[in-house]
């Protein structure tokens, strides 16, 4: 089986660490590395979460730091949800693997080249890296495949009522994605705020009783509580959804669309205004991705943590 | 007994115009006055189809003219929509009143001072002349019960990805009355579409046989050309929302949020934003209506054209 140049893009962050932890075992994906921007937390975080992550479950895979803030704004957390620390206050073991000295943008474009075409992107952090790297090198539209992003929505906000928090810390970027010209794959809050687990399933996840299976009870704790004080069942793995999203898409719904970013909107700023069915009809330049089978989700999520 | 005291402000347009003829029907609607907006087509089309509607249904309370344009855009019209007339379709007998001397604003301003009940108020196009009130007489606020409107939508829109036509056409009033404190009844996108009469129903209507009933089958014969072509199974009746919404509620589902209007942006000038999630910690500040009993609603409208056969007001 020839499997797909993968990088993942990242600003881990508690869902982006499980989503780290499946893409482990997703052997479809060959994972070239994974790169770190600015998000959840501050890039020293996401990035040292990262290799955390990596070195909890044994992975050997190279880390690329990326941008520590938005091409032309000021970086926003959201501490609210991931704690300090972006892991929920968990400790997990440092690790002592070196960081490359190459920023991530440029080295996205190396891989490109070198896999003429074929590369596929998972970005579930704000876009500056995929961002920096179309404003770098205008040849990179034609060399890759596809992007699947987590971030945005059709019809609802997070950070703001408008608007989906990683989209939001970079707006620009995002629009620069979008505008590419390279197939974009948005897996939004329409899709992710259903791919939630409840108590009683992350509690499954930890009861499978390796150590990235009790980290994942863990760490989703304080999210949980996120969410339950929104009077929501259960927290959305808004990540892991596009990596299993990326790597099938069969339990899912997608619909081809229009898709620009707000960058300008004094209440709409880093909305993914999207166009389903409007008198508009703007050019499709997008897929949205609009429903997930939550039972399935859940299933896939624990046959792939019980690998460990 | 005629309850509920209200002024219908629009801009006819077909739903309008079938929004009229379901607000005249009704035995709670009190209905002060009516006026018009420029909207769907120019002042003087809309003012003039107002008026054959009041006609047509035998409406005789004061009417008067809104300005010609929105508080600071340019209008936008929708022809591909309503037809070069605004109210394409069946002929119409010709106006039987004569408008009102002042601007649609005084009126208002004069039916609400002389009212004693707080009155609630029914637009069914952009909010110029909602907004143009609650601008230059803020001191009526308490004698406005309540804005219920048909505009918006916080899911999507129609006119652009992000907004639906009667915001976007006038986004500054929108966000004036949504920041006005009145209560407000939002009949938006979210349940509009789903408001649809299909054509099996234009039948039922058509078989009413009543003059009324002739001419509010011909206009969804019209109004529905234009949304079979973009694959709707009926014709959405969006402005007869914001009547239902007052006559018969118990159809509806709503919600209640704080919802902002866009007025800046590339893309998003026009769009009401609800916040779902309570991220802004604001009260809420309109009562969404989300979902509708499709079927009671149409049953509804056709109880309402049933009405004009009995030869009554």
């Amino acid at each position: 089986m020839s499997q797909i140049p993968l990088i993942f893009d990242c600003d881990t962050g508690v869902d982006d660490a499980i989503a780290i932890m499946l893409l482990n075992k997703l052997p479809q994906f060959k994972l070239l590395a994974l790169t770190t921007v600015a998000g959840n937390v501050e890039l020293e975080k996401t990035t040292n979460n990262t290799l955390r992550v990596l070195e909890l479950i044994g992975a050997d895979v190279p880390v690329y730091r990326g941008a520590a803030k938005p091409i032309f704004r000021e970086h926003v957390s959201a501490v609210y949800v991931h704690g300090e620390n972006g892991l929920g206050g968990i400790e997990l073991p440092q690790s002592n693997q070196a960081i490359p000295g190459v920023n991530a943008w440029d080295y996205i474009f190396q891989e490109a080249v070198k896999w003429q075409g074929e590369l596929e992107i998972i970005a579930v952090g704000p876009l500056t890296n995929l961002g920096l790297a179309f404003i770098k090198y205008k040849q990179l539209p034609d060399l890759i495949k596809r992007i699947v992003i987590m971030g945005g929505s059709a019809s609802l906000g997070n950070i703001t009522p408008a608007a989906e928090f990683n989209i939001y810390v970079d707006p620009e970027a995002a629009d620069i994605v979008f505008c590419s010209g390279v197939p974009a794959y948005m897996c939004g809050l329409d899709m992710t705020m259903k791919a939630y687990l409840t108590a009683e399933e992350m509690a499954q996840v930890g009861a499978l009783g390796s150590k990235p299976a009790k980290f994942f009870q863990d760490v989703v704790q304080g999210p949980l509580n996120f969410y339950h004080s929104l009077g929501l069942p259960g927290m959305s793995l808004h990540d892991p959804a596009a990596v299993l999203y990326a790597n099938d898409p069969t339990n899912f719904e997608t619909h081809p669309v229009g898709i620009r970013v707000e960058t300008k909107g004094q209440h709409s700023l880093g909305r993914t205004v999207t166009d389903l069915y409007s008198d508009a009809q703007w050019e499709k330049n997008a897929y949205i991705i609009t429903d997930i089978d939550r039972k399935k989700f859940f299933e896939r999520v624990l046959d792939l943590m019980s690998q460990y | 007994m005629k309850e509920i005291p209200i002024i219908l402000d629009g801009d006819p347009g077909h739903d309008d115009a079938i929004a009229w003829v379901l607000a005249n029907a009704s035995p709670l609607l009190d209905i002060r006055a009516c006026t018009s907006v420029c909207g769907n087509q120019t002042i003087e089309k809309t003012s003039y189809n107002a008026m054959r509607v009041m006609k047509l249904v035998n409406l005789t309370v004061p009417f008067a003219i809104g300005r010609r344009k929105p508080l600071l855009s340019d209008p936008i019209i929708a022809p591909n929509v309503h037809g070069e007339s605004g109210l394409d379709g069946p002929a119409l007998p010709e106006p039987a009143i004569t408008p009102e001397p002042m601007d649609a604003v005084d009126l208002m301003a004069k039916i609400l001072q002389e009212s004693t009940d707080p009155i609630t108020l029914v637009p069914t196009g952009p909010l110029t002349n909602i907004g143009a009130l609650l601008l230059l007489y803020p001191e009526l606020k308490p004698k406005i019960a309540r804005i219920s409107l048909m505009g918006g939508g916080i899911n999507y829109g129609n006119w652009t990805p992000a907004a639906e036509f009667n915001i976007l056409v006038d986004p500054e009033a929108a966000d004036t009355v949504f920041r006005s404190g009145v209560p407000i009844t939002m009949a938006g996108l979210d349940v509009t579409e789903k408001a649809l009469i299909f054509p099996e129903d234009f039948e039922r209507i058509r078989a009413l046989n009543n003059p009324v009933a002739t001419v509010v089958a011909e206009w969804l014969d019209f109004f529905y050309q234009f949304h079979r072509s973009k694959g709707y199974e009926g014709a959405p009746i969006h402005d007869a929302i914001a009547v239902t919404a007052l006559i018969k509620p118990e159809i509806l589902t709503m919600k209640d949020y704080y919802v902002l209007v866009e007025t800046a942006g590339d893309y998003c000038r026009g769009m009401t934003i609800a916040d779902r999630f309570g991220v802004l910690q604001q009260p809420a500040n309109a009562t969404v209506i989300l979902g509708i009993d499709r079927q009671a609603f149409v049953d509804l409208v056709v109880e309402a054209v049933a009405y004009y056969g009995e030869g009554a007001r």
